[in-house]
């Protein structure tokens, strides 16, 4: 071999030597990477199963069950708020203070630190829920507000909202203590925790089991402002008259009655049912553990298109006997078991695990090993079958088992808390607002995709900077009265034709299909006519003022000759239209009818010719000048049909009127107004335009309940309950619902909100459509395979067998 | 975890001894040992080999090569089937390795819906190469072919060389054999009969018919296409 061959074999050896240590490395590496990518795979896997390591004090005080599992007949002295006993035959008799009357046997404090009371320091980790919602329907108020910080909530902080207000926007449906029971700094200027009390834990709002406990007593206390004398009416034990909210700031509890005043500032006193007592003084109370109403007063949630009671589904737990609190249990703590995995609990010694879905129905695993009993309350053991295993990894249990079943949208639904169900009166205390909807399938941060309820916030702000700060509702309804008062106004011009109708029979209108008729509220209702003579007519001229008693319609102008006029029909008239003076603005109102009008003058009413034509119907006008102008705008019928029987209350013309005024109020500050999804603004030409912002985007809550039945499960008819390229859950509309009617609200498809992605979804959906001839095919060629490989197992047995016909021939043994 | 690990060493695992054994075959009988110098060799040969793929030149030959053998094998139309197998099993098995390695979630999205489309494709095949196929390995015929063929595969341990008749027959019904079980557990979880427990085996039997179907692939690959 040559020289330079040698050299050039050299060099190539060194670099080779010099590549292999490069790819050494560089498999080194990979080795490396990936060993350590498994094993952070691991070590994140096991940190999820355990609970991190935490610092949390649990109480070890000696437990005060007796081991007895009924609940003892309470027969105990009530006392008051200066831990005096009550004689409930004395005159003047202080409402019972439950930090006093529990107190000797249960731990308050440590109770006021549970769940339902401790609204402030919930855990961060605390799964959201559903947020009290600040509604000012007028002017299309809805604002979600909680303590627990999470995206769309607003906190009370920032909202600049005092305890004294919380406590009176909401206080319906707190169970007292927390909020109701503020401290020093917590006594705020606005506050008249002198005069109402504060509003100590209502323990009888659970435990009570008398049928004499009442919800709407409680709501009706709180909304009087008698916060220490709500607890006491609410239970029954006593009666309580008067309200705190019309006493002097001055007054307090010692002051006792007010002796000028038995009509309006009457104090807040109360009257004991003493066939509740017994000899000694002593309250006889039927404690225990909550029944199901306790809970339901403030947990209902009911669809809104179920129209009577018997249409409302029910829990399938409920329907099985059990009770709410058999799965969301407490101990003395009263930090509740909410029911989801992962819940924390700070100082209760309960299990989370053993009361979650998965918990009583598949039993949870022992933490040594081994596997733990099901069955939890007869919690029957699901099969799930046919169901891929990534599901149990991606969906949360109620995905599939719990809230409304899919339609093409959500459906709106009331819930206690947000639409202030539960509460009896004569008023009709159910409120349209909010509007929340459900289900909407959410991914959350542990990527597992929960059934949730959604609302979208809406309200009036300053835009300051990219930031959006509320304003007050009396701010802005003081700036514009007449745009958020239109139903009132019409009503009140309805009501002031009440002597034209019949007996029995009150004013009404009727425009496009629809028949506007006043309400206890003197706003308007609305219902929706299957036939009206103006169908699809929505000028000025188009509405026709009617009588109305129960279903019977019928025409409320009398139609008479001018020129022989009866006495009652003109001192109908002339009733009117002395009404209607006082909303006539500068104009005049008239009654035309043929050639001529009537106007009030003087006192009288007078029957005046009408210049230029006849009028072809009697009617009633504004008189302005010479013009003779509807009794109705075009604006004000216009924005009635626009608004019809929908749950919207304002229009984008009406939104464009708002706004005008309030940027021409202080037109150094821009105002907007969120809602649908939106931030509504006005451009340089005042035109309406919109622009996304957070604020305006969804919150949402989980939901849990109701659980529907097995049979009732996604999933149950097969996997295209969720999987078809027309599936309700990955491609039903997710509509904005608002305060506001329009057409440029957010509109997105429930993939969206599960970020998987709408092409992904239609083509996997797609696919199922072939999914039997798949399974078809597979099978046959499961079969076939199946068949050969068994054939050729046989034959090679046969053959180790030494009965193979082959191996005969070859030992001649045939 | 241990899927992953269990999965990528003995892939490595299998892939070493048979490039070494194919190694020390072509090297002189007396020098055919397991040494530090031929390992280093060893070494030497396979980067050069792997890096030859970095050339198109090589994938050329080697898409060649495999051509010329499926038509020499499966003549007529049975070659597109055996493409068709080739293709769908390499996606499959690339897709469900690198998605079960590096993705903790493990498959999804449009390379789950891949996935099963290329499932139907290798199911199908695998059947008609298994209908075609099945007799070339039958017992008897394994044993008869074997007499024939001293020599082989060899053992680098033992130091000997085996009929490679059996190793060929040993790929093929393990290939078979795992191919049944992918496609029966892919079957079953869709089926509506099998509970959860059920459909956490279908899973595991899936994963693991899958590596023994990608170790059979790779002694196929060693000893029936590769001369």
């Amino acid at each position: 071999m040559s020289k330079p061959d040698e050299t050039k074999k050299e060099r190539r050896k060194i670099n080779w030597q010099s590549l292999r240590s490069a790819l050494t490395l560089f498999f080194g590496i990979t080795i490396f990477i990936f060993v350590t990518l498994q094993v952070s795979h691991l070590l994140e896997a096991r940190s999820r199963g355990k609970k991190p390591q935490e610092v949390k004090v649990k109480a070890e005080e000696k437990s005060t069950w007796s081991r007895s599992e009924i609940s003892p007949l309470h027969r105990i002295p009530l006392m008051d708020e200066f831990n005096q006993k009550i004689i409930p035959a004395a005159p003047d008799s202080p409402p019972l203070s439950t930090r006093y009357t529990c107190a000797p046997c249960h731990d308050y404090e440590r109770i006021s630190r549970g769940t339902h009371f401790n609204l402030k320091d919930r855990p961060a980790s605390d799964r959201r829920t559903e947020p009290f919602v600040l509604v000012e329907e007028k002017s299309g108020f809805q604002l979600p507000i909680s303590f627990q910080n999470y995206p769309g909530f607003w906190s009370p902080e920032k909202l600049g909202l005092t305890s004294w207000q919380l406590v009176n926007l909401f206080g319906r449906n707190l169970a007292g203590g927390g909020l109701g029971e503020p401290g020093e700094k917590d006594i705020t200027p606005d506050s008249r925790w002198n005069v109402s009390g504060k509003l100590e834990i209502n323990c009888f709002g659970c435990h009570n089991k008398s049928y004499l406990q009442d919800h709407s007593e409680w709501v009706k206390q709180v909304m009087r402002q008698n916060f220490r004398w709500a607890a006491t009416a609410a239970s029954g034990l006593g009666e309580v008259v008067g309200m705190a909210s019309r006493l002097p700031e001055t007054w307090s509890i010692i002051d006792g009655p007010n002796p000028d005043d038995h009509e309006w500032a009457v104090a807040p006193q109360v009257k004991y049912n003493q066939n509740l007592f017994d000899s000694k003084n002593n309250a006889v109370l039927n404690l225990g553990q909550p029944d199901n109403n306790n809970c339901l007063a403030c947990h209902t949630v009911t669809a809104r298109k179920a129209a009577s009671k018997a249409e409302a589904e029910m829990d399938v737990h409920l329907a099985a006997g059990l009770r709410c609190v058999d799965c969301h249990r407490n101990d003395l703590s009263h930090e509740i078991v909410r029911g989801y995995e992962g819940q924390e609990l700070l100082s209760s010694g309960l299990k989370v695990d053993e009361f979650t879905c998965a918990g009583c129905h598949l039993g949870q695993k022992p933490e040594k090993g081994g596997f733990g009993f099901t069955g939890k309350l007869g919690a029957p053991r699901p099969a799930h079958k046919g169901i891929p295993k990534v599901h149990f990894e991606r969906l949360s249990c109620t995905a599939c088992h719990s809230g409304l079943l899919p339609q093409k949208e959500p459906q709106e639904v009331y819930t206690a808390r947000a639409n202030r169900l539960g509460i009896f009166g004569k008023a009709h205390w159910t409120s349209d607002y909010p509007l929340i909807v459900e289900p909407v399938f959410v991914r959350e941060k542990d990527n597992k995709i929960y059934p949730e309820r959604m609302m979208w916030p809406a309200f009036w702000a300053e835009k300051k900077g990219q930031e959006l700060i509320p304003l007050k509702a009396e701010e802005v309804l003081k700036a514009a009265p007449e745009v958020f008062n239109l139903k009132e106004n019409v009503s009140a011009r309805l009501s002031a034709l009440l002597p034209l109708s019949s007996a029995e029979f009150y004013p009404a209108l009727v425009v496009a299909d629809f028949l506007f008729e006043p309400n206890a509220d003197a706003s308007l209702d609305a219902k929706r006519l299957e036939q009206s003579p103006l169908s699809g007519r929505s000028g000025y001229e188009n509405f026709l003022l009617v009588q109305v008693r129960n279903d019977e319609v019928s025409s409320l102008i009398p139609s008479f000759d001018p020129e022989e006029a009866p006495a009652e029909v003109e001192d109908k008239i002339f009733q009117i239209l002395q009404a209607l003076k006082s909303f006539s603005d500068s104009r005049e109102p008239v009654f035309v009818v043929g050639k001529y009008y009537y106007r009030v003058m003087e006192g009288y009413v007078e029957k005046i010719e009408k210049p230029g034509q006849e009028a072809a119907e009697p009617g009633i006008f504004w008189l302005s000048g010479e013009n003779f102008e509807p009794l109705f705008s075009d604006y004000e019928i216009r924005t009635l049909v626009a608004l019809g029987q929908g749950p919207e209350v304002l229009t984008e013309e009406q939104v464009q009127l708002v706004l005008k005024k309030l940027n021409s109020q202080q037109p150094e500050r821009q105002v907007v107004y969120v809602a649908s999804g939106l931030v509504f603004s006005l451009d340089k030409n005042g035109r309406l335009t919109t622009f996304e912002h957070p604020a305006a985007r969804p919150v949402s809550w989980p939901l849990a309940h109701n659980v529907r039945p097995a049979q009732q499960a996604l999933g149950k008819n097969g996997c295209t309950d969720c999987h078809s390229p027309s599936s309700k859950v990955f491609f039903g509309q997710v509509r904005a619902v608002s305060p506001l009617k329009s057409e440029r609200g957010q509109e997105k498809l429930g993939a969206d909100f599960m970020d998987t992605g709408h092409l992904f979804q239609f083509i996997f959906g797609f696919t199922f459509l072939g999914r039997p001839y798949f399974k078809l095919l597979l099978a046959g060629c499961v079969l076939v395979m199946g068949i050969i490989i068994a054939a050729v197992v046989l034959k090679l047995a046969s053959r180790l067998a030494g009965i193979d016909s082959n191996s005969h021939d070859k030992t001649g043994e045939k | 975890m241990f899927f992953g690990i269990t999965s990528v060493l003995l892939i490595i695992a299998l892939n070493l001894r048979l490039t070494f054994g194919r190694f020390l075959k072509h090297l002189p009988e007396p020098e055919r040992e397991i040494s530090a110098d031929n390992f280093k060799e060893y070494i030497n040969w396979i980067v050069r080999w792997k890096l030859s793929f970095l050339r198109l030149k090589t994938w050329d030959r080697a898409l060649d090569y495999l051509i010329n053998w499926a038509k020499k094998e499966y003549p007529g139309w049975a070659a597109w089937v055996f493409y068709g197998l080739v293709l769908s099993y390499a996606y499959l098995a690339l897709s469900g390795f690198i998605f079960a390695w590096f993705v903790p979630r493990g498959l999804f999205g449009f390379p789950l819906l891949l996935h099963v489309a290329a499932g139907a494709l290798y199911a199908i095949c695998l059947t008609i190469i298994l209908f075609i196929k099945a007799r070339v390995y039958l017992p008897d015929k394994v044993a008869e072919k074997a007499s024939k063929e001293s020599s082989g595969f060899y053992c680098p341990f033992l130091r000997k060389s085996w009929p490679r008749p059996y190793f060929q027959a040993a790929a093929f019904w393990v290939f078979v054999l795992a191919g049944f079980l992918l496609a029966s557990s892919t079957l079953g979880s869709m089926l509506p009969y099998f509970n959860y427990p059920a459909q956490i085996f279908f899973f595991h039997l899936h994963r693991w018919s899958a590596l023994a179907s990608v170790l059979a692939a790779c002694l196929a690959i060693d000893v029936m296409i590769v001369e």
